[in-house]
């Protein structure tokens, strides 16, 4: 992909996010809530690398992320309300007297971890090894993934599935004996984000230029023609599938503690969309894009619910429509296209970068 | 090359991020001095937590014109302490992570006194550990399932005893209908389930038979009440049978427009609403809901005059500001409590001559209040309201003819003897839910 | 004279107050009522007109407990529970007649509440009635009151009651009504047998008369009220029967609530099967063109006023269809057009779009706002007994039926039907042979939104119009037209109906939301056997 990568300005990316904000809390300046939220920012990017995997490079769409996202939430949900009580409330209130059998194996921080990843990849493995063995692509793939993320947004909101219903699990206090409403144990949360983000990205950089990220970008470009030189294109889809749901869910797992709640609502309709947005604005088919979206849409809902109450939607609504129409690269693109126009700014450009061949029927 | 591409972005977000850091600290910085300095400028800062966009944007945006009215009128007589109240408004958007946000933000940064907000439970729920953690204060003004004390939280809405079992007594009665078989519908949420659990042991233990109690649950948003609707119809054969109903929102159009069209009526098999308020009335077509039922502590028809008042004051207030809706705006029960929860601060305020939280929050016990709804009092012991409880009639105007109210306050039971008969709330005496002997 | 006369007259007096002591006392009692010197007066008049049990003083009663006594001319009136169209009522004198009045003209006397003097009758005396109340439903000209007085008269064994109510179900005319009154009759004779054979035909009447309460009186009587082991286990043989036939009919209710179900699918879906056969978009805003199509009929609603009376819908129907349409058509100009056979992209594009048109929506409407049903469409066919259908079902279904037929002949009988199914096959190749494919993709838009514009105005009889009302649809539709195959008509409505029937009968086992989720894994499962949908193009169209 990148033939002149200049570290220069990853390190300059790192410098602010993982030196300067923490510095600026340090010395006062930035309260512990600003940096809470943007490490609940890199946690949405961590996911969105994954959907970049698996759309921008493969591109298959897959509307079921924010369920696995969710997944990775309520594993660490669960093992943060067996730290709390036994018996977590709202099953005491609907009389349940004993602990059902899928909770006991969260009382462990080890096995939550394994499960909270070995759960959505399993999930994932068994979505994919049906849609993608009967040869669903395209809009097809969009649309059951979609029915699907909704199905289960139906299940988790009922009582009766024993995951608190509409209400989520809440209430945390402790993880692993920190104290989850201490500063400190805020501020390494961040850089734990952070940290995985930075990792995410480097693995997810090494395989995109592996022979089997090439492979997957074969198989967007041409899927039949791919098969036709022998490769099982199913193997590669649902391999990738699979690790887009693993790095989904561990965003999931770093965005709980951060946040304190999770609820079905982030894996409703407008979640699932709107995370496959966040990709489609900073650029898909490139991680950099994937990650600057995720960053820059979440912020600026964080900004305009606050500052816009009214026309906040409007403004949503306009970025995707102009996104979509004028750069369908995203942002990246948008910027690459300013630069070629703008002779002072211009350097020169890999031609090879970022082709994206639109995916038809 | 395309990291001086990434350079630009790179340097965008941090500009970004400084500019949104900046503006947060700006704030915060002059909530600090607004709490310090207390001669410079003679302000106090209260959050109102209300969601102006997305699906609950329908219900919460009347509670903000309620706070807002309020504070106005406080402001006009002088403030609390010789302090205007400045109210700090904010959008959590009926996301319930931003809810937990926003209220972050609001006592973090912008250090609040007090904050009135949230309307669904799990907003509560959400926000609830900031203020628990960050030591704010709650005015929550909806109806609500009860099992719940938090010590950051004042309940200014109705626990279950405040509203279900009154509705139920009423419906068996002679005067009710003496009806012996109930339906419980809800909407598949915390509040329904409560609700439900409580009024079931409510029934059972005044002997109604196991098989004449039903109990169903649909999702949010159902559209299609068919199915349950013939269901209801079989049940209600025999002319003895009454559905309790926490349906919530959307949902209840379509559910009272269906059992009309199969031939159902409040005469046959009459509803009593626990969640259908004047406001969701009001640009509703009610000719499908007339005669049906619904339980409240307050509805506009109440004819005290403070409440003409009440209502006269916030029609204008809602033409005044040109908000939608104007002075045909009309107040309910959640609206009358939210505007009520803005007074019990401030007297509490007052009272304590401090705006200190856990001031604030002692003064509160015991208080009185001359609400819209008459005299009303806060518990000696936690943060729940006595007040009274009605029952009314459903108008074709949308409005509702008062057809029994409680004699007196209904004291409030967080915990209801009926399913928790262990447990009581007390914060005074103990450490809040307590076990008792 | 005189002093013979006043005797005569004593006589007279006692011989009139003996035969009509309680006609005349009555009328005194409601002159009282009318018109009390004190407060005290009335409550007595009140009290003793309920201990009379007067069948002739019941309308006055009824006025009094509906709260709808009135003063005209001197003479008290009632009103009908609603008005007979512009906010006039209809009255009728209640005593000692209960008669409707008429103008000079012979036509029923029209007049609007506030041309009444109301009577204000306390509240605690109005509780007086309580008790008698079910009694005087029966002879309430309110068919729902009538109906439920036979349950709540009480003891039919006392003969005076007894006699009540055989005169009200002779006099009944709801053939409903007039069922359950019979039951009742039935039924104290039946408690009241004491040997086989008169407990048997008894037992046969109220099963031949089949109340929706039947069943379960006959299992209330075997068990409890029988006098015998044989007479209940012959109520219980019959009500089991009954039983058995009430479920079939239940089998068809729920076959008709999957039809509509199934038919409000087809309308929404029929549009997007369309667009994205033609243009390869997957149109996410589809759901808010019929908000749009929902909220025409709301303005019409408000244009018309409550004056029209079902005109505004009659008006809607057209209208939804254009302005959703020429919103589509709005839209596919500005956005859509650059888009075309990049199905992802349009997905994302058109969420934009629909967000923006929902807050839109909420900014002009604001709340939760719904159409009243055309008086027409209100209530339903009852078509057996216990199988009510509700009109405006009924009216969706031949909606949906009537807009398939016209999208067929509009397919396969026109030009532009043509040319429709040309473009949707192959693009270049039309464009080829002189087909105007942008303005053939273009109209294909209009009439696609406008079928969606169609949809919600059907749909506001059902359910509530509010801003985001697509959002609950548009998992579904997309649904429909993945199962049926992209583009086909004839999938689009084997699976509409298919997905409608599915979800009825699964809710008729499990909740509603597990009927939800066991559909959609169904879904996931038929697709592996065809993952083209139910009708996928065969040959080289094929192809990707």
């Amino acid at each position: 992909m990148k033939t002149n990568n200049k570290p220069l300005y990853y390190i300059l990316f790192v410098a602010i996010f993982a030196i300067l904000l923490p510095a600026a809390y340090l010395s006062g300046l930035l309260s512990i809530n600003t940096i809470s939220i943007w490490g609940r920012y890199f946690c949405f990017a961590i996911a969105a690398l994954g959907i970049d995997l698996i759309w921008g490079y493969t591109g298959i769409l897959s509307m079921c992320q924010a369920f696995f996202f969710c997944l990775g939430s309520y594993g660490i949900a669960m093992h943060l309300v067996l730290q709390k009580t036994s018996l977590p409330d709202f099953m005491a209130w609907n009389k349940i007297t004993e602990l059902p059998f899928f909770w006991q194996p969260f009382h462990n921080a080890g096995v939550t971890f394994a499960l909270c990843l070995i759960i959505p990849a399993l999930f994932a493995f068994f979505i994919g090894y049906v849609l993608f063995r009967s040869r669903i692509r395209g809009v097809y793939m969009a649309i059951i993934t979609q029915a699907l993320t909704l199905a289960m947004w139906l299940l988790f909101l009922r009582n009766e599935t024993n995951l608190g219903g509409t209400n989520g699990l809440t209430d945390f206090k402790t993880l692993l004996g920190f104290d989850l409403s201490s500063a400190q144990v805020k501020l390494s949360l961040y850089l734990v984000s952070f940290a995985v983000l930075c990792l995410a990205y480097i693995a997810c950089h090494r395989i995109t230029r592996s022979k089997f990220g090439k492979v997957l970008q074969a198989i967007r470009d041409s899927e039949s023609r791919v098969s036709f030189t022998a490769y099982k294109t199913a193997n590669f889809k649902l391999a990738v599938f699979v690790l887009a749901a693993l790095l989904a869910a561990v965003g999931g797992m770093l965005y709980l503690p951060q946040t304190g709640i999770i609820t079905p609502g982030r894996m409703d309709v407008k979640a699932s969309v709107e995370m496959v947005m966040w990709v489609a604005l900073g650029g898909r088919g490139n991680l950099k894009g994937a990650v600057i979206g995720a960053l820059l849409v979440n912020f600026l809902y964080s900004l305009c619910t606050s500052w816009f109450p009214d026309s906040w939607l409007f403004i949503l609504g306009f970025l995707f429509v102009l996104t979509v129409l004028y750069f369908d690269k995203g942002l990246i693109g948008l910027v690459a296209t300013v630069r070629q126009r703008i002779p002072g700014l211009h350097f020169k450009t890999s031609q090879t970068t970022n082709r994206y061949v639109a995916d038809s029927k | 090359m395309k990291c001086s591409m990434f350079k630009s972005f790179s340097l965008l977000l941090l500009g970004a991020a400084v500019s949104f850091s900046s503006c947060q600290q700006g704030a915060s910085k002059s909530g600090t001095t607004d709490s310090t300095a207390t001669a410079s400028k003679e302000t106090v800062k209260i959050g109102v937590l209300h969601s102006l966009s997305g699906t609950m944007a329908i219900s919460e945006v009347s509670l903000k014109d309620a706070v807002q009215m309020a504070v106005d009128e406080i402001n006009a007589k002088g403030g609390v302490l010789g302090k205007q109240i400045e109210p700090v408004i904010v959008d959590p958007a009926s996301d319930w992570d931003l809810f937990a946000e926003k209220a972050k933000e609001l006592l973090i940064d912008k250090k609040v006194s007090a904050v009135f907000g949230c309307w669904t439970s799990v907003s509560r729920k959400s926000v609830l550990p900031v203020f628990e953690q960050n030591n704010g204060l709650l005015f929550y003004p909806v109806q609500y399932e009860g099992e719940e004390c938090s010590n950051s939280v004042i309940y200014t809405g109705a626990t279950p005893n405040q509203q279900l079992i009154p509705a139920a007594e009423y419906l068996m009665s002679e005067k009710g209908g003496g009806y012996k078989k109930f339906y419980l519908l809800g909407t598949d949420y915390v509040f329904p389930r409560t609700a439900n659990k409580i009024l079931k042991a409510y029934l059972l233990s005044k002997g109604i038979p196991k098989e004449n109690i039903v109990e169903e649950y649909t999702p949010f948003h159902h559209q299609d009440y068919q199915t349950i609707i013939s269901k209801i119809k079989r049940f209600a054969a025999d002319g003895k049978a009454c559905i309790l109903s926490t349906i919530n929102g959307d949902s209840n159009v379509p559910f009272y427009k269906e059992f009309a069209n199969q031939g159902l009526s409040a005469a046959t098999c009459p509803i009593m609403a626990f969640s259908v308020a004047e406001d969701e009335l009001r640009s509703m077509d009610t000719e499908f809901l007339v005669g049906h039922l619904a339980a409240w502590n307050y509805f506009q028809s109440n004819d005290l005059p403070e409440n003409k008042k009440f209502v006269e004051d916030f029609k204008a207030f809602c033409a005044k500001k040109g908000l939608p809706g104007g002075d045909k705006r009309v107040t309910d029960d959640p609206i009358c409590w939210a505007y009520t929860g803005v007074y019990l601060w401030a007297k509490a305020a007052e009272k304590a001559g401090s705006f200190e939280v856990s001031k604030v929050r002692n003064a509160l016990y015991s208080l009185e209040f001359d609400s819209p709804d008459g005299l009303v009092k806060m518990d000696p012991r936690n943060h729940h309201l006595a007040k009274p409880v009605v029952i009314g009639e459903i108008k074709p105007d949308g409005q509702f003819d008062i057809i029994w109210k409680s004699a007196g306050l209904v004291d409030p039971q967080p915990w209801s003897p009926l399913t928790s008969p262990d447990k009581d709330c007390d914060w005074v005496n103990h450490n809040g839910t307590y076990a008792k002997k | 004279m005189r002093h013979f006369l006043r005797p005569g007259w004593i006589l007279l007096f006692l011989l009139c107050s003996l035969r009509g002591r309680s006609q005349d006392s009555a009328s005194i009692y409601v002159n009282q009522i009318l018109q009390p010197s004190a407060d005290s007066v009335r409550t007595n008049a009140i009290h003793r007109l309920v201990a009379l049990r007067d069948p002739s003083t019941f309308p006055l009663l009824m006025a009094i407990n509906d709260k709808k006594l009135y003063l005209l001319d001197n003479k008290a009136v009632t009103t009908d529970s609603k008005p007979s169209g512009d906010g006039n009522y209809r009255l009728y004198t209640v005593y000692p007649t209960y008669q409707l009045l008429q103008n000079s003209s012979g036509q029923p006397l029209l007049l609007p509440p506030g041309k009444l003097t109301a009577v204000d009758i306390p509240r605690a005396d109005r509780l007086a009635l309580v008790g008698i109340a079910p009694l005087l439903n029966l002879f309430s000209n309110d068919v729902q009151k009538r109906m439920l007085a036979y349950s709540q008269v009480g003891n039919l064994q006392d003969q005076s009651t007894l006699q009540l109510v055989a005169a009200a179900v002779n006099r009944e005319t709801d053939e409903n009504v007039q069922r359950i009154g019979r039951e009742a009759l039935y039924a104290a004779r039946l408690y009241a047998a004491k040997d086989e054979t008169n407990a048997k035909v008894y037992i046969d009447s109220i099963a031949l008369n089949w109340s929706d309460n039947a069943a379960t009186l006959l299992t209330s009587y075997s068990k409890e009220k029988a006098f015998s082991p044989a007479a209940g286990s012959y109520a219980l043989a019959k009500a089991s029967r009954l039983e058995k036939k009430y479920d079939n009919l239940q089998r068809i209710q729920n076959l008709f609530s999957g039809l509509s179900l199934g038919s409000i699918l087809i309308l929404i879906a029929l549009g997007l099967s369309i667009v994205y056969g033609l243009a390869g978009i997957i149109n996410m805003a589809h759901g808010e063109f019929m908000m749009i199509g929902a909220y025409t009929t709301y303005c019409m609603q408000l244009v018309f006023g409550h004056q029209a009376g079902d005109w505004f819908y009659v008006a809607a129907l057209p209208l939804s269809f254009i302005s959703a349409g020429i919103m589509g058509l709005i839209l596919e100009r500005l956005v859509i057009r650059h888009l075309y056979s990049k199905p992802l992209e349009s997905l994302l594009a058109t969420w934009g779009i629909s967000l923006i048109l929902v807050q839109t929506a909420r900014l002009i409407f604001g709340d939760l706002t719904a159409v009243k049903t055309p008086q027409l469409l209100a209530g339903g066919w009852q078509v057996a007994p216990h199988l009510t259908l509700p009109y405006n079902r009924i009216f969706i279904i031949v909606l949906t039926l009537v807009m398939v037929l016209l999208t067929y002949l509009m397919l396969f009988k026109t030009k532009l039907g043509l040319q429709i199914r040309a473009v949707t096959q192959n693009r270049q190749m039309s464009a080829c042979l002189g087909v105007e494919t942008r303005q053939v993709a273009a109209l294909t838009f209009f009439i696609g939104s406008g079928l969606a514009g169609l949809a919600g105005c059907a749909i506001t009889l059902i359910g509530n119009v509010v801003p985001d009302m697509g959002q609950t649809y548009i998992v579904d539709s997309f649904l429909v037209v993945v199962t049926g195959g992209v583009g086909k008509l004839a999938g689009t409505i084997v699976s509409g109906l298919g997905i409608g029937f599915f979800t009825k009968i699964s809710e008729a086992f499990f909740q509603a939301v597990y009927g939800k989720v066991f559909i959609l894994l169904f879904i996931m499962l038929f697709m592996q056997y065809k993952p083209k949908g139910l009708f996928p193009d065969k040959g080289r169209i094929a192809e990707e």
